[in-house]
């Protein structure tokens, strides 16, 4: 059986096959023939076994790997060495604006900050469309910010951006200060009770991001 | 890598349209895949680190050309792939000398030593990281990065029926490696 030829049998071919359908990307005839193969074969299911334990030992080989702490910050200056065009668009503006405010960090908190703070930036972007005027704020007014609930964050270094700002966006919750130089946020809770705040301080730090969470100031129901 | 696909696509329009901060944020969202993706294939952490950034100014310089037909995801990474080959065409048999030896077996244990000293999941671990390149790398780009058949072939270039077969081979090899080391395992 040659790599460029090759004559597999159909238990070869489902053992090739069986990575894919535990990724969720075989279909069609593939995804039927492997399917009908779990279903009639008992040995199948012990393939199948194999292939899970396959699955974990290739994210632990590739998780061993880390990669430097200061590959962001190193990368930007790169970039900016780089030609291109002049004009960036608008939101571009706010969030080069946002990324010289954690530019400044320590390089092992920089991931984490930047990635949370870029997201705010993009949901201010999207409310900025309907209406609101030029300037650049991180969330609300001043005084606003001040007098609302909130809880002090750290997120993870590999905490990604896009479920922060999913988060932020599914519970009203806001970036409301930060980062500090520890890296830790202030995270606005708009929260009447405070039920309502001990349910979102709760889903903070169940959220796989959340890599330390304390309880700020709570809502004055005194409930 | 693949949930943000439409975002990932939206942020390469502004990015061809000059906006830097795009760059960073796809830079924040992939760089961790792609450095593991070339320290895997190059067998060298330094290396990954130089090429991984060069990915990223391609995605500058190019991104103009990208077309959505692929996730940006896979894009990223047949980058790498073709910048990985460039940089250790030359120095191939020195790295797999070199760096990945030193994952294989010691020879002087028997199975029942190497089953002592290690559970199967450590094992499997690291008979993964001992695996010819051509066969590591269809194992992480399918478990790890979540690729489908025609997604490596695209980042690998070659046929789809060479994926399923280095797939099968990858497969095999660690079949016989756990055997050797004493692991039952239900291959043929």
């Amino acid at each position: 059986m040659s790599e460029s030829d090759p004559k597999m049998s159909r238990r070869d071919e489902m053992e090739a096959l069986l990575p894919f359908y535990l990724n969720g990307t075989l279909g069609g005839e593939n995804l039927a023939a492997v399917e009908a193969w779990l279903a009639e074969d008992p040995a199948a299911a012990a393939a199948l076994e194999e292939a899970e334990a396959e699955l974990f030992g290739s994210s632990a080989a590739n998780e061993a790997i880390r990669p430097p702490a200061d590959a962001l910050g190193r990368f930007s200056k790169m970039l900016d060495r780089e030609a291109g065009p002049a004009r960036e668009t608008a939101t571009g503006s706010r969030l080069a604006a946002l990324w010289s405010r954690v530019a400044g960090l320590p390089s092992g908190l920089a991931w984490a900050t930047a990635a949370a703070a870029i997201a705010l930036v993009l949901l201010q972007a999207a409310v900025n469309i309907g209406g609101r005027g030029d300037g650049y704020e991180i969330a609300g007014s001043e005084d606003d910010l001040k007098a609302m609930p909130f809880a002090l964050v750290v997120f993870k270094p590999d905490a990604r951006m896009a479920d922060i700002a999913d988060f932020l966006d599914a519970n009203d919750a806001v970036i409301a200060g930060g980062p500090t130089a520890a890296g830790v946020f202030r995270i606005g809770i708009p929260a009447r009770t405070v039920a309502d705040y001990d349910r979102v301080l709760g889903l903070i730090s169940a959220a796989p991001f959340a890599q330390s969470v304390t309880a700020g100031k709570k809502p004055a129901d005194g409930g | 890598m693949g949930s943000d696909a439409a975002s990932d696509r939206e942020l390469v329009a502004r990015v061809a349209a000059g906006d830097r901060a795009a760059v960073r944020l796809l830079f924040m969202r992939h760089h961790t895949r792609v450095y593991r993706f070339v320290a895997r294939q190059t067998g060298s952490e330094s290396m990954a680190d130089d090429i991984a950034n060069e990915v990223f100014l391609e995605l500058w310089r190019q991104a103009p050309r990208f077309e959505a037909r692929s996730e940006v995801s896979t894009w990223l990474l047949g980058i790498a792939r073709f910048k990985a080959l460039s940089h250790f065409r030359k120095r191939k048999e020195e790295w797999l000398d070199d760096d990945r030896a030193a994952a294989v077996p010691d020879s002087a244990d028997n199975p029942e030593v190497t089953a002592m000293k290690e559970d199967k999941g450590a094992a499997l671990k690291r008979m993964i990281e001992a695996l010819p390149e051509e066969h590591g790398t269809v194992i992480d780009l399918a478990y790890y990065h979540g690729k489908s058949v025609s997604e490596i072939a695209e980042i690998l270039s070659i046929p789809e029926a060479t994926v399923k077969t280095r797939m099968f081979y990858a497969r095999k090899k660690l079949g016989e490696a756990l055997k050797a080391a004493g692991y039952d395992r239900g291959w043929p």
